[in-house]
Parts: structure tokens; C-alpha cells; sequence
């Protein structure tokens, strides 16, 4: 029999892991907040006379960023469990729709009813085709954008379909509280619920455990299918809200509003830190990240940038996003 | 709590294997690859569902297969592949579908932290609990599933190769631990390759053979040569080992010195001349792969040289290597060596195909005949070479996966476990092949965990063990191991026996190093 030398523990040969070292590990969790920082300081010098730092041009930064600011809160979920959602702008159009028409049919909790209910029918049929057919979700929610902007059109015969609601109408994006614009609170009451859920409760440590290694997490006992399921449902009930909000804040529904919405959202919650790959997620990432979008779009516009230069922008922003997402190797 | 008594039977791996292990013990599974050691361990933690047999634990009947059912009755299992989220904290882990909750149902991280800095310091790690898994070493890994089993409450504990991807002072610590852990009154089913290991800590072995369990005996009563008998058992036929008859060898195609890699290979150094066969033997986690992936630069290379045809080269990627005339046909041919949809022939053809083409265009009449001949040469079982791959059977995949290499005519072939996961009929025919290759003049290393079939071909079998070259067994002496056997079957049992007391002598000694 071979000898014990002195026994050694494993981890003791190494440094105990300090504050720093721990940062450098998760550093690009905090890239984003950093960048957001500089990109505002930015403007403010460059911007500073043409009313960037405006009170009121700041609020309109958060109103135009908070549609895609409560989607990519959602979506951090869904990338976070290795998968994605396509179809959440083409729902949000949809959702804006059937509200309209369903509040003009049945009235104001009708149509806050039925825009709810497309959010969860598309959501099911999104997670049941994934997690049930087996079908990528990447295909799934691609095909489902075409048929959700299909039946936007299709029910709505191509045209705006008012709501005369008062009520709806300020609460559902054109109001506001005092100086606060209602849109505001929506963002902070997603942002909160989602950064709640995703850090404090199991169903957010199982979205990040089947994102991290599907395997191991269905052997430790989690239905992954059951988790990738809810997840596309929180997807498109978050979608059917922002198509809700666009309503009440233009007041009518529209089959082209949240159109391209998909790849803001992404690359919002790609920018905050969540992995394409799965397995890492933030949720105030998101928030920022939607937020930065918006300012970027903004501070363009002021320059006198014009729309096709935006677009171009936007496209370097989630090449950026992706170069950052890659480098964690 | 007496005994616990599981009985499992008619699954194809495994047939009416039934075994016991005491309150208290550390049993080892033990038995080649294929004997149905793993079927058996995933039908016990409830991830494949037996279809005869019974599971008892603690005097409970396990009445359903699944993984949570398993961890209920306690049963904890730590798999080889690792069963932890790489993304997730190493508290994370320990605790995860069991969070410790504060009021409102919320994660309370805090206490998840201290039951896990506590757990921790109880096996005696010095591991910070927030660190993220995918940061952490292979032992560190190994320590926080034993963590997280312990969590469980678990009394019976499996563990699957645990020291395949260990340091000599890890393994030490390991083995420290599993003793106080078994005073403690928790049951452990041990599965390794290394004998050693099994002397060192096991009371009880039981073997499996062929799916079937072929003796359970004390560790102290059995001697080691024993035990491989019963190992090994006796095979006939297949791999009888024919000394060739033209062995003319060559001139060196290749020699490495002193080639050392990240973590491994170290400080290796060998030639191969041209028609030699060449085998490595070792147990999983020797450096056998990493010595294959640094030589065809699939591995960065920290030190060495590397000469072919007595010219130094550096090979920093595949086709680098195929320049140079080595090619080398990966252990996972499923996703290392073949595209699966495409048909045989584009497979076939697919390493040469500038050579085939003529402006960018694949000349088909060209395609046709060099796939037609590599079929019939090498014996592929296919209706058409343009069905899918994955129709065809593992040993003819494997085949194909040979005959894509041979297309490109290398004068070195480096075949990493060649004939796993294929049917004995298809093992002889790629030995045969492996034979006839050597026969033309090509250098051929092989690398295999299969004792059997390196004793069947080769001229030079080298031991690897913790990155080294430990042995090296010439023809002469393997011829020696069967000396006395006089028929075929006991003349194998008889190397194969001398091959593994070889092997296991040399881990040995990487243990008093």
C-alpha cells in the first residue's frame, strides 16, 4: 500500500478568492453601467445646449424605452434558459390590436382581458410547440411572428382601430402622476417584479440552472420543460402588455406597433449582461440596457442624425452587445 | 438499519444483476467497459427505468424510477460528466430545488451561504461558497457535488470514477474523507478502473461481467490477480494475437521529444517507425487523448519536438497535421468524425475533395470510384453510398470514418479508441484493417481501453500514467505474459491479465511518487 503523505487540502494551495478577484469574474455585469455612464456624460457635453439634459427630454427618453425596457425584462428570463423569443414584437402589435377592438366590443376591462389573453394564448402555443414538439424555440417564435402580425392585419383589415377610453388611455401610457409619466411606473413595476423573481425566488434560480446545463438540472430534479414553458408564457404576456401600453399611448391599436421590437429587446437584455447561451441573466442589466438604446436613439436625434443612421447604430450596438457576450471565454 | 438489497434484471446492458451493500461500507462496482457498470449505476439514482427488478432502500421499496424518487429513499449519485451547473455559485449548487426560504417564500441567500460555508468546512475544503463552479478546479468540483449529495441527507452515496480527473493530493484528501464518511454511517458504491484505489478503501467488491455479476467478495480476501481474472473473464476468437508476418519495419516517420502539453502530456518521448503498430494503454485521465491532440495540434504544444521523417515541424492545427502526413481519427466519431446527415460518399469524400474537384467543381465519375473502392476495401455495410450516415450501424460508421482518413493517404494514423461502442463483428474486421494498414508501410498508433485489442496488433505497447510514459512493453514480453496458455482463449486471458497488472502496478507507483 502506498503511503499518505501529509494531507493537503486542495484549496489551500490556492489564494482565498478576494473582492477583487470576484469582480474580475463577473466584471461584465458592470461594463454596462459604466458605458451607460459614459455615453450620458457624453451627451451632455455634446448635447447640453440642444436640451438633452431637459427635464422633459429626459422623461422622453424613459416613455419611448419603456415598451422595450418591461419586454427585455422578460426576455432576460428567456434567454437566461437557453432560449429565445422572436415573435414579442409582431405580439405587442397584435395585443394592441385586440385590445383596441375588444374595448370598443366589450368595454375597458374586456379589452384589459383579452389583451392579456393573447399574450398567454401565444405564449402557450410558443411553449407547448418548443417544449412539447421539440421544435427550436428560434423557429417556433419566428413562424409565430409572421401569424401574430398575419392576424394583426387580418382582424384589424389594416387599419388603426381607435380606443376612446379615457380611462385606458391614462393609465395605459398617455398619463401621468404628478411630474411622473405612468409609463415610468410600469418600467419600475416590471424591472422590480422581474429582478425580484430572477434573484430571490427558486423559479429564477431553475431558469438559470436549466440555461447552465440543461442535463444536469433536469438530474438535480427540475422539469426543465415545465420552466421553458412558463418562460415563454411570462414572454408574451410581457409583450402583450408593451403592445397594450403603445395602444393607450397613441390611443388606438395598430398592427405595425412593437415592429423590429425583437432585436431591441435582445440586444437590450445582451447588453446587460444576460448570455445569448444561457445560464446568466440580469434583470437591472435589461433596464439598463433598454435604457441605453433609448438614449443612444435620442442623442442621435438631436444630432441631427436621421432615421436610416439610427438604424445603422442600433446594428453596431448589438454587434457590440454579441462581441461582449462571446469574450466570457 | 440492517442491509440494503437491490435487484435489477432484464435490460439489454444488463442482465440479472443483483447486489447488497451494508450500512457503512464502501463497495466497488468493478468490470470492463461495456459490462454494464454505468446502466446499472443510472438505473439506481432513478435515471434509466429497469424492466424487471427491485431496488430496496433502508427496507423501502423504490417504486418509482425517477431521479427525485431516487433522492427521496437518499440515494445521492456524483457522475462522472458531473451533475453541477457550471453558471451557477458553488451555494447555489449544494442547495439547488432547495433553497433555504425566508419569510414570503423568498431565496435567502444568506443562510444559503452559511449552511454551505458550514457544510464546506465540515468535509474540510477551504472553498469560498460564492465562487462560480465554472471557475473552479476538477477536485473542487468533485468536493461540492459530495457537498451537495450531503445536503441531501443522503445514506447511500454513488460515485462513478471519482479520481479520473484528480491529483495525486487531491485523490488523498478524497479518500480521507470518504473514510470519516463511512464511519458516519453512510454507504458508498465505489466504481473505478484503478485497482489500487479499490485495495485502498473498498471492503466489499462486487464484478460485472458481460451485464451479469460474476462475484462479490471481500477486498482484503481477494488477491489482485484475481480480481482481474474476474475482470477480464476469458474471450475467445476475436483478438487473437498474430505475430505479423512481414514486420520489415521501416524507416522513423515519427519522433517526439520530450513533448509536454497543458496539463498533459509530460515530458513524452517516443518513435514510430514506418509499418509499426504502436499502442497506448493507460486508465482514463493518463494524458492517453491529450498526447494524440497536442501531437495533430488539436492541443498547444508548451514544450518538445515533434519530427517527422527526421524534419522538425510544428503543427498547430489539423490539416497542418495532414500535410505532414498524420491523421488522426478522434475518439467521438459522432461529433468529431463524421458529418451524420450526409451520405456516405459526401462523408467519404469529404477530406480529399480538392483533389477531387477541378475548378471548384466536384467531378462525380472520380467521387464515385474512389468511395466505390474504399467500400468494398474496407468492407462498409451499406445498400447505397448515398444513404444518410447515421443509417448505417456503429461498426460500419466506423468504418467509413477510417476509410475518410485512408482517402487522404497519411503515412501516420493516430486511432483513438477505434472500436468503441461497436459489435464484436466489426472490432475483428477493424482490427484486421488496423493490421493491413501497418502491412502498406503506415506507421499506426492506437490508443484504446480495450486490453484485448491493443494485445491483438500491437508491436510496442506503451503505458501512460498522470501524463507520462511510465512502461514501455515490447513484442517479447507480451509474448511471455501467455507463456504456458495453450489455447487461444486462455493464451488472451493470460495478456490481458499481464497488460492490466502493468497498468496497475505503474499507478501504483504514481502514487508513492
Amino acid at each position: 500500500m502506498p503511503t499518505i503523505s501529509e494531507p493537503t487540502t486542495p484549496a489551500a494551495s490556492r489564494p482565498a478568492p478576494t473582492f477583487m478577484r470576484r469582480a474580475l469574474e463577473d466584471w461584465r455585469q458592470y461594463v454596462i453601467y459604466a458605458g451607460f455612464v459614459l455615453i450620458f456624460i457624453f451627451f451632455s457635453i455634446t448635447l447640453g445646449e440642444k436640451g438633452f439634459l431637459d427635464p422633459n427630454n429626459l422623461l422622453n427618453i424613459v416613455r419611448q424605452t419603456a415598451m422595450i425596457a418591461i419586454m427585455a425584462v422578460a426576455m432576460t428570463f428567456v434567454l437566461s434558459c437557453g432560449e429565445i423569443d422572436l415573435s414579442v414584437g409582431a405580439v405587442a402589435g397584435l395585443a394592441s390590436v385586440i385590445t383596441a377592438l375588444a374595448i370598443s366590443a366589450f368595454g375597458l376591462i374586456g379589452g384589459i382581458v383579452a389583451g392579456l389573453l393573447t399574450g398567454i394564448v401565444v405564449g402557450l402555443v410558443n411553449g407547448m410547440l418548443t417544449t412539447g414538439v421539440g421544435i427550436p424555440s428560434f423557429l417556433v417564435t419566428l413562424a409565430m411572428m409572421e401569424i401574430a402580425r398575419g392576424v394583426a392585419m387580418w382582424t384589424s383589415n389594416t387599419a388603426a382601430v381607435p380606443i376612446l377610453d379615457r380611462t385606458y388611455n391614462f393609465y395605459f401610457g398617455s398619463g401621468s402622476l404628478g411630474a411622473i409619466p405612468i409609463l415610468l411606473i410600469w418600467t419600475l413595476i416590471a424591472a422590480i417584479i422581474g429582478h425580484v423573481a430572477l434573484r430571490k425566488t427558486t423559479f429564477g434560480r431553475k431558469v438559470l440552472a436549466t440555461g447552465g446545463n440543461e442535463n444536469s438540472a433536469r438530474f438535480t430534479g427540475i422539469k426543465t420543460h415545465n420552466i421553458k414553458l412558463q418562460v415563454l408564457i411570462i414572454s408574451s404576456v410581457a409583450a402583450a402588455i408593451a403592445g397594450m401600453l403603445y395602444a393607450g399611448r397613441l390611443h388606438s391599436g395598430r398592427f405595425q406597433l412593437g415592429e423590429g421590437d425583437e432585436l431591441s429587446v435582445i440586444a437590450a437584455a445582451v447588453l446587460g449582461g444576460t448570455s445569448l447561451f444561457g445560464g446568466f441573466g440580469s434583470v437591472v442589466g435589461s433596464i439598463v440596457g433598454a435604457l441605453m438604446i433609448g438614449l443612444i436613439n435620442n442623442g442621435l436625434i438631436l444630432m441631427g442624425l436621421e432615421f436610416s443612421q439610427q438604424l445603422i447604430a442600433r446594428g453596431v450596438i448589438i454587434i457590440l452587445a454579441v462581441m461582449i457576450a462571446r469574450s466570457r471565454r | 438499519m440492517t442491509g440494503i438489497v437491490k435487484a435489477f434484471g432484464g435490460v439489454k446492458a444488463v442482465e440479472h444483476v443483483d447486489f447488497s451493500v451494508r450500512k457503512g461500507e464502501i463497495h466497488a462496482l468493478l468490470g470492463q467497459n461495456g459490462a454494464g457498470k454505468s446502466t446499472v449505476l443510472k438505473i439506481l439514482c432513478g435515471v434509466h427505468k429497469p424492466d424487471a427488478g427491485e431496488i430496496w432502500i433502508n427496507g423501502v421499496k423504490l417504486e418509482e424510477h425517477t431521479p427525485e424518487a431516487a433522492r427521496r429513499l437518499g440515494i445521492a449519485m456524483i457522475f462522472q460528466e458531473g451533475s453541477l451547473i457550471p453558471t451557477l455559485t458553488v451555494a447555489e449548487n449544494i442547495f439547488l430545488t432547495r433553497e433555504p426560504r425566508a419569510a414570503g417564500g423568498f431565496l435567502d441567500d444568506r443562510t444559503a451561504l452559511k449552511k454551505a460555508h458550514g457544510l464546506l468546512e465540515k468535509i474540510g475544503v477551504e472553498l469560498d461558497p460564492r465562487r462560480r463552479v465554472s471557475n473552479l478546479s476538477a477536485g473542487q468540483r468533485q468536493l461540492t457535488e459530495i457537498a451537495k449529495a450531503l445536503s441531501q441527507e443522503a445514506s447511500v452515496l454513488i460515485m462513478d470514477e471519482p479520481t479520473a480527473t484528480l491529483s495525486t493530493a487531491e485523490i488523498d484528501h478524497l479518500f480521507a474523507f470518504l473514510d470519516r464518511l463511512k464511519s458516519s454511517g453512510m454507504s458508498i458504491i465505489y466504481v473505478s478502473h484503478r485497482m489500487e484505489e479499490i485495495r485502498r478503501i473498498a471492503e466489499r467488491v462486487t464484478i460485472l461481467r458481460d451485464g451479469r455479476n460474476v462475484m462479490t467478495q471481500s477486498v482484503a480476501e481477494t488477491p489482485l490477480d484475481h480480481i482481474v481474472e474476474q475482470i477480464v473473464g476469458r474471450r475467445i476468437g476475436a483478438f487473437e494475437r498474430r505475430a505479423r508476418a512481414n514486420r520489415n519495419l521501416g524507416p522513423e516517420i515519427l519522433r517526439v521529444s520530450h513533448l509536454t502539453g497543458k496539463p498533459r502530456p509530460i515530458d513524452v518521448s517516443f518513435t514510430i517507425r514506418a509499418g509499426e503498430i504502436v499502442g497506448i494503454a493507460g486508465l482514463l485521465g493518463s494524458g492517453r487523448s491529450s498526447l494524440a491532440r497536442s501531437i495533430t495540434g488539436l492541443q498547444p504544444v508548451v514544450e518538445g519536438e515533434i519530427r517527422v521523417r527526421e524534419k522538425a515541424v510544428k503543427i498547430t492545427s489539423p490539416p497542418e497535421a495532414l500535410a505532414a502526413g498524420i491523421a488522426m481519427i478522434p475518439e467521438d466519431r459522432l461529433t468529431q468524425g463524421l458529418v451524420l446527415q450526409h451520405s456516405v460518399a459526401n462523408n467519404l469524400s469529404l477530406p480529399v475533395i480538392n483533389r477531387l474537384a477541378r475548378y471548384s467543381f466536384v467531378r462525380e465519375s472520380e467521387e464515385r470510384a474512389l468511395v466505390q473502392d474504399f467500400i468494398q476495401r474496407l468492407r462498409v455495410k451499406t445498400a447505397s453510398p448515398d444513404l444518410p450516415i447515421r443509417s448505417l450501424s456503429g461498426g460500419n460508421q466506423q468504418k467509413v470514418v477510417l476509410a475518410k482518413w485512408l482517402a487522404a493517404d497519411p503515412s501516420l494514423l493516430i486511432l483513438d479508441e477505434p472500436t468503441a461502442g461497436v459489435d464484436i463483428g466489426s472490432k475483428t474486421e477493424i482490427v484486421e484493417i488496423i493490421r493491413d494498414l501497418a502491412d502498406q508501410g503506415k506507421g499506426v498508433i492506437v490508443i484504446s481501453s480495450e486490453p484485448a485489442e491493443l494485445l491483438a496488433f500491437s508491436d510496442r505497447i506503451l503505458i501512460m500514467s498522470e501524463g507520462r510514459i511510465v512502461r514501455e512493453v515490447a513484442s517479447e514480453e507480451i509474448e511471455s505474459w501467455a507463456a504456458g496458455a495453450t489455447d487461444t482463449g486462455s493464451r488472451i486471458t493470460a495478456m490481458e491479465k499481464g497488460l492490466q497488472v502493468a497498468i496497475q502496478e505503474k499507478e501504483h507507483h504514481a502514487y508513492d511518487l
